[in-house]
């Protein structure tokens, strides 16, 4: 099990206490993003595409405990931008700390082993050191050579000084699974707690508009990757979402379960789309329109989305509120998930064949039925 | 809900291979014509898209160059107004929509240039040129 049990009881209670005062749209993450500056330039990336001014921005530590007092969350993901770029982090991070949130650090890790020795390990702080798959996958996803190994430096110092850590990969059109099967292998071995894993989404606000997955080439990717589960593979995620991005189940999106905040205020609807900004928690649950956003909706902004922030949440609820989404998700810790249509999959030529690096998608767009 | 939000049906979605992804305008350097009502939303509404500064000229004939974050739309220009940060203040400041008499995309578009296909362009032509160590950097904070 990767994740702690102090953590999923808190999580759990936070739950069921939500539940039991009939609150129907509460937040579990909060995605705080204290800045937008990076050390990296990745061409996917859609976070970071500013003027200098507001690259040069920042959240206040005040603000930043603000915000986490505002929404209540028991969970805060700091990511960004790149939250070590931040010269008062480490004061961020002891606040939240202080405040018993568990606070998962979003990095890139080029500066961690420099920083590490600011942090204090703690059971409420995890490293998620962004790691794309093995080595030449992820430099040429950060468009960086070098850059894997000077993670896989920050993690296994950390995993020395006995940090939480965990890796966090975004997975676009080509990925090969085969390659992100032996990834898992090499972050286990480096000693990582669990891995967080997400498909890619297509934001208007990335530059690269081309290599973004639909929904039916998803589920097929994550059934070839996660079915026939080595058990040394930890996921530091809920079981019932990983059951979700390999078509086992449906679900709705819950936006205002990862709330992000960030230097121009609560983003509506979600982490991902950026559809204006309200001054407070409240206004933001209580003026957004939560019935144009989720696949149910039709709108084309969330067709092809899967992503974590949007139906992690989803599960986590279903998994602590009912009796029958507790016992799926303890079956979903241990199962090895065998299946033998997926062992094909992991056979099967790539959609568009395999090129060295990381593969590039046609750019149109298409409508197919597909069947696992 | 509106017909745009209701684009596609469950089905279609769930059967969807890939994405399509949005198009990017070049606006770099546009100076809307602003003759009506709606062509000041529209041009401000790509305004609030773009990822750089753009400068309005307010009809007291002030110039303001920022970086448009946010806008509260109402029925009418004097109740829309736009959220905006400028590059000498932390401070988030509000304009009317209706007190906005010009908008020109002054600012570089820091979205620009920035596609995968220019990565994969680069890394190929530094990598037979035998470089090591090939990266893209961020862009200085001038």
């Amino acid at each position: 099990m990767a994740v702690p049990i102090s953590q999923m009881w808190t999580v759990a209670t936070y739950v069921l206490k939500k539940r039991l005062t009939g609150k129907k749209r509460y937040p579990l993450v909060l995605m705080l993003e204290p800045l937008f500056r990076c050390n990296l330039a990745c061409a996917g990336c859609g976070k970071v595409q500013y003027p200098p001014h507001i690259l040069k921005k920042q959240l206040s530590p005040e603000e930043c405990f603000r915000a986490v007092e505002e929404c209540g969350v028991p969970l805060v993901s700091l990511p960004g931008g790149e939250p070590l770029l931040h010269p008062q982090i480490v004061e961020i991070v002891n606040g939240l700390v202080a405040r018993k949130k568990y606070v998962y650090l979003c990095t890139n890790a080029l500066e961690l082993k420099k920083r590490l020795p600011e942090f204090t390990p703690s059971k409420y702080l995890t490293f998620s050191v962004h790691l794309d798959g093995q080595r030449e996958h992820h430099d040429f996803s950060i468009c960086r050579e070098g850059g894997y190994d000077i993670a896989v430096e920050g993690i296994k110092e950390a995993v020395k000084r006995g940090f939480r850590v965990t890796t966090n990969a975004t997975f676009f059109d080509g990925t090969d699974p085969n390659s992100v099967r032996g990834f898992f292998d090499e972050v286990m071995d480096m000693g990582v707690e669990g891995i967080v894993l997400s498909p890619g989404y297509s934001y208007d606000k990335a530059p690269d508009q081309n290599r973004f997955l639909g929904r039916a080439r998803v589920r097929r990717l994550f059934r070839a990757i996660l079915s026939n589960r080595k058990p040394s593979w930890k996921f530091n995620m809920s079981p019932l979402f990983l059951e979700f991005l390999m078509g086992d189940r449906k679900y709705e999106c819950t936006p205002w379960g990862s709330p992000a905040y960030n230097i121009f205020g609560w983003q509506r609807p979600c982490y991902l789309l950026q559809e204006g900004y309200t001054d407070t928690f409240k206004e933001l649950l209580e003026t957004t329109k939560w019935e144009e956003y989720g696949v149910a909706s039709g709108n084309p902004k969330c067709a092809n989305c899967m992503v974590s922030c949007g139906y992690e949440p989803s599960a986590v609820v279903e998994g602590f509120g009912s009796l029958s989404g507790f016992w799926s998700m303890i079956r979903g810790t241990f199962s090895l998930y065998r299946d033998e249509h997926a062992l094909k999959l992991l056979n099967e030529p790539m959609p568009h064949g395999r090129v060295p690096l990381v593969q590039i998608a046609e750019t149109e767009p298409s409508l197919m039925e597909t069947s696992r | 809900m509106t017909a745009e939000v209701q684009k596609y049906t469950i089905e279609q979605v769930e059967a969807l291979e890939l994405a399509p992804g949005a198009e990017h305008e070049e606006l770099e350097g546009w100076v809307p014509q602003l003759s009506s009502e709606e062509d000041l939303r529209q041009a401000l509404g790509k305004a609030l898209d773009y990822r750089g500064d753009i400068t309005l000229t307010l009809k007291n004939g002030e110039r303001i160059e920022a970086f448009i974050f946010n806008s509260k739309t109402g029925p009418t220009l004097a109740e829309s107004f736009l959220q905006y940060y400028t590059p000498s203040s932390n401070e988030k400041r509000k304009v009317s929509y209706f007190d906005i008499a010009r908008v020109e995309f002054t600012g570089k578009d820091r979205a620009a240039g920035k596609h995968w296909e220019d990565w994969v362009k680069a890394y190929n032509e530094k990598k037979a040129a035998g470089e090591k160590n090939i990266a893209l950097a961020p862009d200085a904070l001038e």
